[in-house]
């Protein structure tokens, strides 16, 4: 399907030529395998950079924040760099579209339980909790590919069929926002739990858009044209 | 829910793909890692396993560019694995793009090196992998340094031992059954499932597809797979298509989808 759209043969296109004039910032904190998540955009031709500096999160169009490990670590490991202040700005005050993967969908809750308890940069009324392995001891960590069942549209799912809403997951917590209406889509691991969660101009996925084939790039695409 | 897991197995020699029977013996080539990987990545598999089965310091570096250009193009979840034995060696593999770094000979030899790495690097991305072979019937013993050196270990100790160290995946494999086609040691898959609270997957042994539904019946999170894909004419679109017919819950290949 990306074939078809011709979106590979933009991959050599300078930014400023770049199909949507997008440029995302991947947010550097030393978290996370940053390095897939450029690569997956620079595959479909968009202009991206992995970094920390707050003049070129500045100029960037859109925002990535990734993360793998522990979530009050990874809250830390920000608040190292003083990220969350320039994060929130060109979030909420200028409106740039962001988006969210994994543990950098759950530092965005108020608390997470992962290892203690340590609070997150609270843009969002959740919890983080461990997955519940249940009466049947599901595996914990959740990995692997798993189905989303969507609650509504939207703009980084178009063009995808439901069907086809199949994406990679590796965590062992996941959040619980206190409004259902955040709630993008669910996916079932004994019981249902929050895969994504979009409001405004956010949009956080507890899946891997990079490490998910086909799917996972048109969702990246999407994201990239993606003008809230 | 989430679904059954497809994984190939690659096994490098210098940089090479390579395949033996019960880890030494009938040495065959199979070509060129990164080409063979685009293939199966358009088959739409569901990850990649490599590792690099006779070390060294050139191999290392060697296996880290073949992993830096895999994950330029292949945009789905490697675990990487082959002499690590240092956490610069977890952290140098996960900079070249793997998700998952496999760990075997080190984690006997230093009993706290996988919680260190897990602490560092997180549970999820360490895999422990397990090699064993029977001393003698009904008496399963794990192997290190690439099989030639025995250990006390039992494996289904050894993997909840692991498991307390905070490994995210369990890799077992049959030294035994590896490269001779005829079935997963599914017994101690079943045993193993039993206690393990983690993710298994399961390799040596796999010649045919009743062969991986089997596995599954026994409880394995996935299946990884060398001599079947490699010298057979079976695909993972053709093991996709047969597992959905058996009811077993693995992705839709992406035939089905276009």
């Amino acid at each position: 399907m990306l074939c078809a759209l011709g979106l590979r043969l933009d991959k050599n296109l300078a930014p400023a030529e770049n199909r949507w004039m997008t440029s995302v910032a991947i947010i550097d904190y030393g978290r996370g395998n940053v390095r897939s998540v450029f690569n997956a955009l620079d595959y479909i031709g968009v202009a991206a950079t992995i970094t920390d500096d707050p003049a070129v999160i500045n100029d960037a169009s859109h925002i990535f924040l990734p993360g793998v490990g522990a979530c009050g670590d990874a809250v830390a490991a920000l608040n190292a760099r003083g990220l969350p202040e320039i994060l929130h700005r060109q979030v909420f005050e200028k409106g740039k579209p962001f988006l969210g993967v994994c543990v950098g969908m759950q530092v965005l809750a108020a608390k997470s339980f992962e290892h203690g308890t340590h609070d997150g940069l609270g843009w969002l009324d959740a919890e983080v909790h461990r997955l519940d392995p249940g009466p049947d001891g599901l595996k914990i960590p959740h990995m692997g590919w798993n189905s989303l069942t969507p609650s509504r549209a939207h703009p980084v799912f178009d063009g995808i069929k439901t069907e086809d809403l199949v994406f990679y997951f590796v965590h062992s917590f996941a959040v619980t926002p206190s409004d259902p209406d955040k709630v993008l889509t669910t996916s079932d691991y004994g019981k249902p739990f929050v895969s994504a969660l979009a409001w405004d101009n956010v949009i956080t996925t507890q899946f891997h858009p990079e490490k998910s084939h086909d799917s996972g790039l048109e969702v990246l695409t999407n994201f990239a044209r993606w003008v809230p | 829910m989430l679904k059954k897991r497809i994984i190939p197995k690659f096994l490098l020699c210098d940089g090479r793909l390579v395949k033996y029977r019960q880890f030494f013996s009938d040495e065959r080539q199979a070509g060129n890692p990164v080409s063979t990987a685009k293939v199966y990545n358009d088959y739409g598999v569901d990850e990649f396993i490599v590792l690099d089965i006779i070390p060294s310091e050139d191999s290392k570096a060697i296996v880290r560019d073949i992993i830096k250009t895999m994950s330029e193009e292949i945009f789905m979840p490697f675990t990487v694995g082959g002499g690590v034995s240092l956490l610069d060696d977890v952290n140098a593999l996960l900079r070249a793009g793997a998700d998952k770094v496999s760990v075997n000979s080190q984690a006997v030899r230093d009993p706290s090196f996988v919680a260190d790495a897990a602490r560092s690097f997180g549970d999820q991305c360490m895999s422990v992998s397990i090699d064993y072979k029977e001393i003698s019937p009904g008496v399963p013993r794990v192997h290190i340094n690439g099989g030639r050196e025995k250990t006390n270990h039992n494996p289904v100790d050894w993997a909840l031992r692991m498991q307390d160290a905070n490994c995210g995946e369990i890799l077992l494999t049959s030294i035994d059954r590896d490269g001779m086609m005829s079935g997963y040691d599914s017994d101690m898959v079943a045993r193993l499932d039993e206690q393990l609270d983690i993710p298994l997957v399961v390799s040596g042994g796999c010649g045919g597809l009743q062969h991986c539904i089997d596995a599954f019946a026994a409880g394995a999170s996935a299946v990884a797979i060398s001599s079947l894909f490699l010298f057979t004419d079976h695909s993972p679109i053709k093991m996709r298509s047969h597992l959905v017919s058996n009811g077993i819950n693995v992705r839709a290949s992406k035939t089905s989808r276009n």
